[in-house]
């Protein structure tokens, strides 16, 4: 697995580097100083997993991360003492490290990772679609979650912004629902009107709704309207 | 931190309530005091003039009863006019041996003119005939005295009162003051070393073993001193000057092992400036704010000066840094650092020290303290 280090100071990289050593699974290809560094390493070097000080000159950690178009390699946070980012990634389950690193914590976490994945390129068949696997980093106020697509139900446009719906959370990504309507799956993800995009996998039912739409149910209750023409094509669809 | 800022509002809102309450139950208290008050007293000589009619002026019972509402209603008028006086002559801040000479000018002035009123009433008005047993000038004197009493008691009571509500109040202010001071206390302790600084330092310590084993034992001892400094240093009003560019210079070497060539120093320091007593830990807000404002939000980093000169009988001290003051880089200023070092040298040396933060050149910013030199004994 493809390691890239990105923090400010060059001892605490340096540390990193000496701890990683004792996994021999994980190969640091890199190190970055700032988040434009980093933005330049990650398109040249495609490392799997970043390990991301969450305070650096310019733009944080989080903010870099937010801006990294999808998918998003693995990430592990460092910092050393952030309470607000520490609570945030508590919440949610992302994996973060504060310093200095506990070698043992660093090992917890090295076995949190997922086996051996391939590199993105086994997706290159379909160039640049995100997998139910993939991860989409999103940010809500003090809160950040790491969502695997294949666990997003519904995606609703609020203008330049998506509402993303998942588990029991429905935090907006900055980025427009078509730009993301680009990116997803057409197996798994349907444009149900203009304004929501649907995940097939988890539709609850279906019932015959006005003037020859469809009205959707999804597990977890949201209920989304399909227009004549969608409803349409969506039959076509699942008829195949 | 947000919910800090709300709560402390709410109380000075409250605090601000309890005063407007406070103020118009006084007001009720002054307008009850003189309604009882002087319709006690025209109820006294209303009875007075009924029990014991005066043989010698044959009045109707209408006419006694004018002139006693004239005596009583311009001894309130007059009293009432008197009150927004004594607020603008500031006499409730005097003592009573300042307030009863003046007391007893003011009284008799007011008696003067309340005489010329009740005197005019019942001679020029009413046409009364004057007693012939005595003088004009003696009956006129008696009046005036009559009223010097009254007036002096009024005011008497009335500052009586004033007297003992401002030591009512002073109790309460101690009490406040001692909650700020605690309070005080308390956000000096948490403004001490920024724990950031002191697990990225570690972090780095920890590097360093290997790298520079020298460098490392000298970062551990820097960092010992550092955080000795920053514990003991609640104890103390003053340090010299010399004692916290210690500590200052052992900070900037750690901060210097973190941000390495990111981090310059400029070091200008006048030798009559060392021995200069400063409040702990002013010198080291100062710097600490120009490192996290300065030097870790900029990718290329930049230099801090410090100049401390002994200049027109004060200490002046000048931190610089490259950056604008308001924000352009990214980090948002809380200001409650600065603002607790400028509280506690407001305290220490009054109100001739100041802590100023200005630009200087286009991307320079400059936090100055000002601390006004010992009086030589």
């Amino acid at each position: 697995m493809k390691a890239l280090l990105i923090d400010d100071e060059r001892l605490a990289r340096n540390e990193l580097r000496r701890l990683l050593a004792a996994f021999p699974e994980i190969k640091v290809v890199g190190e970055a100083q700032n988040a434009k560094q980093a933005r330049e390493q990650l398109a040249s070097l495609k490392p799997d997993l970043l390990f991301l000080d969450v305070q650096m000159p310019g733009e944080s950690g989080i903010e870099f991360l937010e801006s990294l178009e999808p998918p998003v390699p693995h990430v592990v946070f460092t910092t050393a003492y952030d309470e607000f980012a520490v609570k945030a990634f508590e919440l949610n389950a992302l994996d973060y490290l504060l310093k200095p690193v506990d070698p043992a914590r660093l090992a917890a976490a090295v076995e949190r990772l997922p086996g051996q994945k391939v590199a993105p390129e086994a997706g290159l068949s379909r160039p640049g679609l995100l997998e139910a696997a993939d991860k989409v980093f999103v940010r809500e106020g003090e809160k950040c979650w790491f969502v695997e697509v294949g666990q997003i139900r519904l995606l609703e446009s609020e203008g330049n912004y998506t509402r993303v719906h998942f588990g029991d959370a429905q935090p907006q990504l900055f980025r427009s629902l078509n730009a993301m309507e680009e990116r997803l799956d057409p197996k798994f993800f349907f444009r149900a009107n203009r304004r929501q995009i649907i995940n097939i996998a988890w539709i609850a039912g279906i019932e015959p709704w006005f003037s020859s739409g469809l009205l959707v149910q999804l597990k977890g209750g949201a209920k989304v309207e399909l227009s004549r023409r969608q409803a349409q094509e969506f039959r076509e669809r699942m008829s195949l | 931190m947000y919910c800090s800022v709300m709560e402390v509002s709410a109380d000075i809102s409250l605090l601000q309530g309890d005063a407007a309450e406070r103020d118009r139950a006084k007001a009720r208290l002054y307008v009850l005091c003189q309604v009882v008050g002087w319709g006690a007293w025209m109820a006294f000589e209303t009875s007075g003039s009924i029990v014991f009619p005066d043989p010698e002026t044959k009045r109707t019972l209408g006419e006694t009863f004018s002139i006693i509402v004239v005596i009583v209603g311009t001894g309130l008028i007059l009293t009432h006019l008197l009150r927004p006086l004594l607020t603008r002559w500031r006499w409730k801040q005097l003592s009573w041996r300042a307030l009863l000479p003046r007391l007893v000018v003011t009284s008799f002035a007011t008696s003067a003119a309340w005489s010329l009123f009740t005197i005019g009433w019942v001679h020029g008005i009413l046409n009364s005939p004057w007693p012939t047993k005595y003088s004009h000038l003696l009956l006129a004197l008696f009046d005036i005295c009559y009223g010097c009493i009254i007036f002096f008691g009024w005011l008497c009571l009335y500052f009586l009162y004033h007297t003992f509500d401002r030591l009512n109040r002073s109790e309460i202010e101690r009490f406040q003051l001692m909650t700020s001071v605690k309070e005080a206390e308390l956000r000096a302790l948490k403004s001490q070393v920024n724990p950031h600084f002191i697990f990225n330092s570690l972090n780095s310590l920890r590097a360093l073993i290997d790298e520079n084993p020298e460098r490392a034992r000298q970062s551990v001892t820097q960092l010992a001193n550092l955080l000795r400094y920053s514990l003991q240093s609640g104890q103390l009003e003053t340090v010299p000057f010399e004692d916290e560019l210690g500590v200052v210079n052992d900070y900037l070497a750690l901060e210097q092992v973190r941000h390495e060539e990111r981090l310059r120093l400029r070091l200008d320091v006048a030798p009559e400036a060392l021995r200069l007593p400063i409040p702990p830990m002013l010198l080291q807000t100062l710097v600490e704010n120009a490192v996290k404002y300065g030097i870790s939000p900029r990718p290329e980093g930049g230099e801090i000066a410090i100049v401390a000169r002994n200049e027109g009988g004060a200490l002046r001290i000048r931190v610089s840094n490259p950056g604008q003051i308001d924000g352009g880089s990214g980090t948002p200023s809380t200001g409650v650092g600065l603002h607790n070092a400028a509280e506690r040298l407001r305290l220490i040396f009054g109100e001739r020290a100041t802590l100023r933060i200005r630009s200087e050149a286009p991307s320079v910013v400059v936090a100055e303290a000002v601390i006004p030199l010992p009086l030589r004994s």
